[in-house]
């Protein structure tokens, strides 16, 4: 059978980078395939090459037998490629119904038509969003739902080769199932995927082939069907590896430190409350919509219409300021990196020491090689390099951004609250392991982490204590050993007893 | 991003690049064809006969010293993510009429600081407006710019006013070493601002509002008082233009600060400020601000009219923002 994509000794160099060198990859139709490695392996710098985005230095791209050269992610759609990229890349004031075009090569000028319309609404119902106002502008959806409406992009075009930079990142178990079904449909009309997750499940679920990425440069190109998890994991680190989630130690001290009451967010959250204690990690679960995520943001002062009685540490916390949450040791970590995260010009450096410009400066005046010492020891312990502090931060991998977000929390020597929304979002295995043993030692220190993760064997991984949402309502709370998968996924989708 | 990574995380992907091959990178072609348009700009400039005598280059470095206090405080307001202010012309006027008043009134000392007041509490006011209502920074300023002229042409029908004879003493007018003291103050002006920027927490506050407001407000900036600290500032850096001006001359015009503010933010253009805000640095805005009063002493010397004057400025302002959008392009 013709290849439908064949790409032959891709190369790309940033100054002082090597991003990519010498790739390979061959595609058949039909054929799903999974690119998978480390952060920074190059992964999206490959697929940004396909669509054009990014120029290589050298290599060549045949598409259906023909060598082309992409100038752009236009001519890249013309040629039956799409893309869903890592980032999102909504525009925001635009409704639903203007993002799923944006960009399409094939609507005309003005595109009021009605059967864009039409295929819009299919796109959305194949992924069973039939209740959506298409007019509804993309800016009031969730991290979740607006991810959802990319690849609802993506599966309104018609392209023969479909390209996923971790569509799955913030979404959650029953969305994933359904989008990798979809996209199983997909391949049964010979259509062919790439397919780039940090969540190696998929992979095994999915995929028929595996393209492993290291340093910029191709490993291996094997079946699935002769692949083992750990064998993938051994390709994409170099090493092998063992525990995941370290256990929690048994503590003396559980104090309770941060009670919430009554936390109304209108329209999204509904009398919530809760108590964490000292030292532990307590993980909210819910589906998108379900108003998780609403907590941790109510409680980092995000969310001006909050209500509701919250203290920490015995003292009473007014909703409603960042800054004054900050000042009580509060600190917050989005999901939603490229709006609410990221200091895109400013350095690694910068964006490392973000949270703590106040404990190193003396009436206003920063001691910057206190920072510079900071920062360099932040970098070194969440693993990005740090002979790139002086780099955009930008320029780094979308995991390695997400790693600048979660060392920057780690603000003060005392011990704070933690508010994480996907804190481990498109960081690789290895990674993320050692982020977990950052979290187990922040609870050490007397921390208390209150997450969300849309990750369902994360929560099971990680938590001390899950506390399950549905449409804005708290079904259940379980601790330690009565933590279970099949309980959590059957309240946060069909709760059988609804706590008021 | 010149750094070299070696081993480490984020390293996957970082052996060294052939250095041949980093050279044609996008962004590196346009920051080097930026430096050689500012090189050959200066070529033609100092080849420009009897632009190197010593009068010429007295009045390039006085008039370099107005424009370039407004400058300053423009570049405080770009980096901030607030793009430009129209009223900063406005504000020299503003600020030179009332110096004279209360230096005739009050005398020298208490003029100095009533001006420096005013033009500080009439920016960092249209700063509370941009950074607590969160009103749009051009709409904002093109108000702002209206409202200073309608109340001041209401109060002053005879246009110039003049100070009292003797109000101003003769010392803050000569040079010092040879050099005017416009240009003195303009030095420090920027090394101050490069202070703030570069070594308080409110210079990386700005940074980080300009750079993605959503993220500053995430980690705890208090945004509002930033954005209005930035415009504060900036009202500070233009009102000590308006002073120089009102001393030099004895008098007050609104017709002062006219065009300044054009000239200022192609000075910090030039200097390499990115429009969008998130970056900057007030010493580049130094060497821009330099560029641009030399291209226009040029222009006089070669006989040229003002009206070349605006064109110039025009033509690099265009110039270094397709260089700008280029340059950051992959
Ligand atoms: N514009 C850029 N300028 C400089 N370096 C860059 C740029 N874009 C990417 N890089 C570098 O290229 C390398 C590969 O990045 P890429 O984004 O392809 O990684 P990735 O495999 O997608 O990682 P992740 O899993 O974290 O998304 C990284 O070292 C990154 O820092
Ligand atoms: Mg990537």
């Amino acid at each position: 059978m013709q290849e439908v994509l064949s790409v032959r000794g891709v190369s790309k160099a940033y100054p002082g980078v090597t991003a990519l060198e010498d790739v390979s990859l061959s595609l058949r139709p039909g054929e799903i395939r999974a690119i998978c490695g480390e952060n920074g392996a190059g992964k999206s710098t490959f697929v940004k090459i396909l669509m054009g985005i990014v120029q290589p230095d050298s290599g060549s791209i045949d598409i259906n037998g023909q060598t082309q050269v992409v100038r752009g992610p236009q001519q890249a759609q013309s040629m039956g490629l799409g893309l869903v990229a890592q980032e999102l890349s909504l525009a925001p004031h635009l409704s639903i119904l203007d993002n799923i075009w944006l960009g399409s090569a094939e609507v005309p000028f003005l595109h009021r038509r009605a059967s864009f319309r039409v295929r819009a609404k299919q796109a959305l119902e194949t992924l069973g969003l039939t209740d959506w106002d298409l007019d509804r502008p993309v800016s009031s959806l969730t991290v979740g739902q607006r991810q959802l409406i990319e690849i609802a992009r993506l599966l309104a075009r018609d392209a023969r080769v479909l390209i996923l930079d971790e569509p799955t990142a913030t979404l959650s178990d029953a969305d994933i199932e359904r989008i990798l079904g979809i996209l199983k449909g997909l391949r049964t009309q010979g259509r062919s995927i790439i397919y780039i997750t940090h969540r190696l499940g998929e992979v095994f679920e999915l995929c028929d082939s595996i393209t492993v990425l290291r340093n910029g440069q191709h490993v291996a190109t094997q079946p699935v069907s002769e692949t083992t998890r750990e064998g993938l994991v051994e390709m994409m680190l170099g090493r092998s590896f063992e525990d995941m989630y370290p256990k929690a130690p048994a503590h003396a001290d559980q104090s309770v430190r941060v009670v919430v009451e009554g936390l109304d967010v209108p329209g999204t959250l509904n009398k919530f409350s809760m108590t964490a204690p000292r030292g532990r990690i307590v993980c909210i679960a819910g589906q998108i919509g379900s108003g998780a995520n609403m907590v941790t943001r109510a409680l980092a002062g995000l969310v001006p219409s909050a209500t509701g009685s919250v203290t920490v540490d015995g003292r009473p916390m007014r909703l409603g300021s960042v800054p004054h949450a900050v000042a009580r040791n509060v600190l917050f970590v989005s999901d939603d990196r490229a709006a609410e995260g990221l200091f895109p010009q400013m350095t690694v450096l910068d964006n490392l020491i973000a949270t703590r410009l106040d404990a190193s400066a003396r009436m206003g005046v920063l001691s910057w090689p206190a920072l510079r010492r900071m920062a360099a020891s932040l970098a070194e312990r969440v693993g990005v390099d740090r002979h790139r502090l002086k780099s955009q931060s930008i320029a780094l991998s979308g995991g390695n951004q997400q790693k600048l977000l979660f060392g920057r929390a780690l603000a003060s020597a005392d011990a704070g609250v933690l508010l994480m929304n996907e804190p481990t979002r498109g960081i690789d295995v290895g990674a993320r392991a050692e982020i977990y043993r950052i979290m187990r030692e922040l609870c050490d220190l007397g921390s208390t982490l209150i997450m969300t993760s849309s990750d369902l064997e994360e929560v099971v991984g990680i938590a001390d204590i899950v506390i399950t949402l549905y449409r804005g309502n708290v079904v259940a709370r379980y601790e330690d050993e009565a933590i279970a998968m099949s309980s959590i996924l059957a309240d946060i989708t069909h709760p059988t007893q609804a706590v008021a | 991003m010149t750094e070299r990574s070696t081993a480490g995380a984020d390293s996957a992907g970082s052996v060294a690049a052939d250095p041949l091959r980093a050279r044609f990178d996008r962004a590196r072609v346009f920051s080097w064809a930026q430096t050689i348009g500012i090189v050959v700009l200066l070529a033609i400039i100092f080849a420009t006969p009897g632009f190197l005598a010593g009068p010429s280059i007295l009045s390039l470095l006085t008039t370099v010293s107005f424009i370039g206090c407004v400058a300053i405080g423009m570049t405080l307001i770009t980096i901030s993510g607030n793009i430009m202010s129209f009223a900063l012309g406005a504000t020299v006027g503003v600020t030179a009429m009332v110096f004279i008043l209360a230096v005739n009134w009050l005398g020298f000392g208490p003029g100095l600081v009533v001006g420096l007041l005013i033009g500080s509490l009439l920016t960092g006011l249209q700063g509370l407006l941009i950074g607590w209502v969160r009103a749009n920074p051009i709409i904002v300023s093109i108000a702002a710019l209206a409202l200073i002229y309608g109340v001041t042409q209401a109060f002053t029908e005879k246009g110039t006013i003049y100070a009292d004879p003797g109000t101003v003493p003769a010392s803050v007018k000569g040079k010092i070493a040879g050099i005017p003291i416009e240009f003195i103050v303009f030095l420090l002006s920027a090394v101050v601002a490069q202070l703030i920027l570069s070594a308080t927490r409110f210079g990386r506050n700005l940074f980080m509002v300009g750079s993605s407001f959503r993220a500053a407000e995430a980690v705890g900036v208090s945004t509002w008082r930033t954005v209005t600290g930035a415009y504060l500032w900036a009202g500070f850096f233009t009102s000590l233009a308006g002073i120089m001006l009102a001393i030099r001359y004895d008098s007050a015009n609104m017709d002062y600060g006219v065009a300044y503010d054009y000239d200022a933010i192609a000075a910090v253009l030039v200097g390499g400020t990115a429009i969008g805000g998130g970056q900057g640095s007030a010493l580049r805005t130094l060497a821009g601000a330099m560029v641009i009063a030399s291209v226009q002493v040029m222009l006089l010397l070669q006989g040229l009219r003002q009206e070349w004057q605006y064109l110039a400025a025009g033509l690099i302002v265009l110039a270094v923002i397709i260089l700008q959008a280029r340059g950051s392009g992959r």
